[in-house]
């Protein structure tokens, strides 16, 4: 009996080029859920879908009909792929699946580790199955918990372990780099020499600082005026950069010109005219676009991409060593939420129990009281009572220890046993049944005197 | 916030036992060795709780905590009562003078720490670390802000103080003794405030040097406190 069933492919399982076929855009994600509702077996389902992963979760797990249905989901997703759609996908079941989404939401199964965004991310597509006004719901009770506890993994993660601390992209590190220059970044005048990718990411970042204005110089002026474009900025024409330095702040250079194009007395004669303040200089380009010496002039900070990737690995490092701790974490909530799912599905299981043999015991009392018509009112209220008491008494300690066994995590175990050991019917928790009347001891409230714990 | 208590409380209970000294021996506690460092640490001291609100620029804390430990140790262990010896005057101008003066050497000593801390920040930022330190220590941007109001906030209450001394000087002794240590102490003071706001003007690395002028002119102006306070031992007085 197995919470939930994941299936999906990540940045460990397939290259991006796969990995984008199996990308879900919102709209396109919606009408895959409703599509998997038309599948009548699959009662709840979230479909995670990010630049490293798409994954689908559902209930109920363990059946066979249910997993083919999200894997058909994904697999019509991305299309014909050479050798199947199946070899890049992974499969979880039972606790590796809890643990799995925990881990996804904790950012250890991040490409980056310990990265916050995926926490956004499953909270969204959380949020996608709940339903918006006029479509269905398709996370329920089970889906509903194991995310919110999921949440609350991530959360507690990163508040207490260091694994989300020190930037690991270039752009946080740049970022960081230019808080700690100067400040805040409102005001602050950008120049990006060149047009990379990676240049892109990095003003991106620091747009959301509230940087002033953004400048644009690259040898084909087009080029920069369509990046400029695209970013708010202003597009100069190379031989203008010069004048555009003495005014910058922050300088991103990434072109792919084969030597220097910021030496250093260059730069002295384009600086001469500032005010002298700090400038922050990103040297992305391999090889590099401004000449090391540069870094020794007056308020100079020079990072070039080895100076970068440095300071990125140390922090990779530095969050590898919180993993133990973040693992526990992972531990403590899946282990609450197995226990969960077990008292969860004790409830119906005694249910089956004491009603398959109070069916027993009424088909063999009234056979026994067949061959006692002699017997009078009171006597055969005394024999349907003794009947009772004897059943009540028979299962006391498999009602009891099957209680216990949920308590301690091991209720899936024991519920398996039960259910093979008295042929009861499969029987998955019922969504309406959250609201089963229980007793304090987690044991539903019978119309038989069940017996308690105490009652020995 | 847990800071900001502990330095407020700290600050209150300074001036609760300012008070009380005052109102034992009849005297501000502007007179004396341990007394005077006393009033330093608590003019510090309110430095420190200043800088509560200014983001994490208060990280100066780091550095102003111990100074103003330390003085206070020393004043305590040298025991806070007043000097033995009398000034020639009291009063309202004497209290204004010292005050201002000592204000004056908070606010180098609020420079001195946001200095320590560029220095610091610097030297991460070049040797492309992103450590503990590093994420610790202010921007750049906000401890050269702090260092500069500190020393400019200090050179005015310094020179106020010291012109207030230097006529009350005149009108009560119609001299002026130059060779007075205390004087010249004042004097080497009031040219280190003016050495660390000089070496901002100008291009290039005008930030650090400021910083390193903070850093060491608070220092020079310990050394030289002690040592023409060792001088002042052999015969004259000092403070």
């Amino acid at each position: 009996m197995s919470p939930v069933s994941i299936v999906g492919v990540s940045h460990l399982t397939a290259p991006v080029e796969i990995r984008e076929r199996f990308a879900f855009a919102s709209g396109e994600a919606e009408a895959a859920l409703g599509a998997l509702r038309t599948q009548s077996e699959v009662q709840e389902a979230v479909l995670l879908s990010t630049c490293n992963r798409t994954e689908l979760y559902v209930c109920p797990a363990g059946s066979e009909r249910v997993r083919e249905a999200a894997e058909r989901v994904l697999s019509e997703k991305a299309g014909e792929v050479v050798g199947g759609t199946s070899q890049y996908l992974y499969r979880h079941d039972g606790e590796a699946s809890v643990r799995h989404l925990y881990r996804v939401a904790g950012g250890l199964e991040s490409l980056v580790l310990g990265e916050a965004e995926i926490q956004g991310q499953v909270k969204d597509a959380y949020e996608l199955a709940g339903g918006s006004p006029g479509t269905p719901r398709l996370a329920g009770p089970i889906l509903h918990r194991l995310f919110q506890s999921a949440l609350s993994v991530g959360g507690r993660i990163r508040s207490t372990t260091p694994i989300g601390k020190g930037a690991a992209s270039v752009a946080s590190v740049a970022v960081g780099l230019a808080r700690k220059i100067f400040g805040g970044l409102e005001g602050k005048q950008v120049m990006i020499l060149g047009a990379g990718a990676t240049a892109e990411l990095v003003v991106g970042a620091l747009a959301r600082d509230g940087i002033r204005g953004l400048v644009v110089s690259n040898r084909t002026y087009e080029r920069a005026h369509v990046l400029a474009s695209r970013l708010s900025g202003r597009a100069v024409r190379f031989d203008e950069m010069p004048f555009e330095l003495a005014k910058t702040d922050i300088l991103i250079a990434s072109t792919a010109a084969p030597h220097p194009l910021v030496t250093r007395d260059g730069f002295r004669q384009a600086r001469a005219g500032s005010s002298g303040g700090p400038i922050l200089i990103l040297d992305l380009a391999i090889p590099r676009d401004v000449e090391p010496e540069v870094s020794s002039e007056a308020n100079v900070f020079l990072y070039n991409v080895d100076h970068l990737h440095e300071i990125m690995d140390d922090n990779l490092r530095k969050r590898r060593t919180s993993l133990p701790e973040a693992e526990a974490i992972v531990d403590e909530f899946a282990r609450d939420f197995l226990q969960w799912y077990g008292v969860r599905g004790v409830v119906p299981v005694i249910r089956s129990l004491r009603g398959r043999w109070d069916e027993v015991r009424r088909g063999e009392l009234e056979k026994l009281l067949k061959g006692l018509s002699h017997l009078s009112s009171d006597d055969r209220s005394l024999v349907e009572t003794f009947s009772k008491q004897l059943v009540n008494k028979l299962l006391h300690d498999p009602t009891k220890r099957l209680r216990q066994g949920s308590d301690n995590g091991r209720g899936v175990e024991f519920i398996e046993a039960v259910r093979y050991l008295h042929d009861l019917d499969t029987v998955e928790p019922d969504p309406s049944e959250e609201s089963v009347p229980v007793d304090e001891e987690g044991v539903e409230t019978m119309e038989m005197d069940v017996p308690r714990a105490n009652d020995e | 916030m847990i800071a900001f208590g502990l330095a407020a409380a700290g600050v209150a209970a300074h001036a609760g036992a300012l008070a009380r000294f005052t109102v034992d021996y009849g005297q501000l506690p502007l007179n004396g060795l341990a007394p005077s460092l006393s009033a330093v640490a608590f003019i510090i001291g309110i430095g420190l709780v200043a800088t509560v609100g200014l983001g994490e620029a208060r990280r100066v804390g780091i550095v102003l905590v111990p100074v103003v430990i330390m003085m206070e140790a020393v004043a305590v262990s040298l025991g806070i009562e007043p000097a033995s010896e009398l000034l020639d005057f009291q009063g309202a101008w004497f209290a204004f003078h010292v005050t201002l003066a000592f204000a004056g050497l908070g606010g180098l000593a609020v420079a001195f720490a946001s200095g320590v801390l560029y220095l610091v920040q610097l030297h991460e930022l070049n040797t492309k670390r992103m450590g503990r330190l590093f994420q610790f220590t202010p921007p750049l941007a906000a401890l050269d802000r702090l260092g500069r109001a500190g020393l400019v906030a200090g050179f005015i209450t310094f020179s106020l103080g010291l012109a207030l001394g230097w006529l009350w000087t005149i009108s009560f002794r119609q001299s002026f003794e130059q060779s007075d240590p205390k004087i010249l102490w004042a004097i080497v003071c009031w040219f280190i405030f003016v050495v660390a706001l000089g070496v901002r003007a100008g291009g290039g690395s005008k930030e650090r040097r400021s910083a390193l002028a903070s850093v060491i002119g608070f220092s020079l102006i310990i050394v030289s406190y002690l040592g023409l306070r060792l001088l002042s031992s052999q015969g004259g007085f000092f403070l």
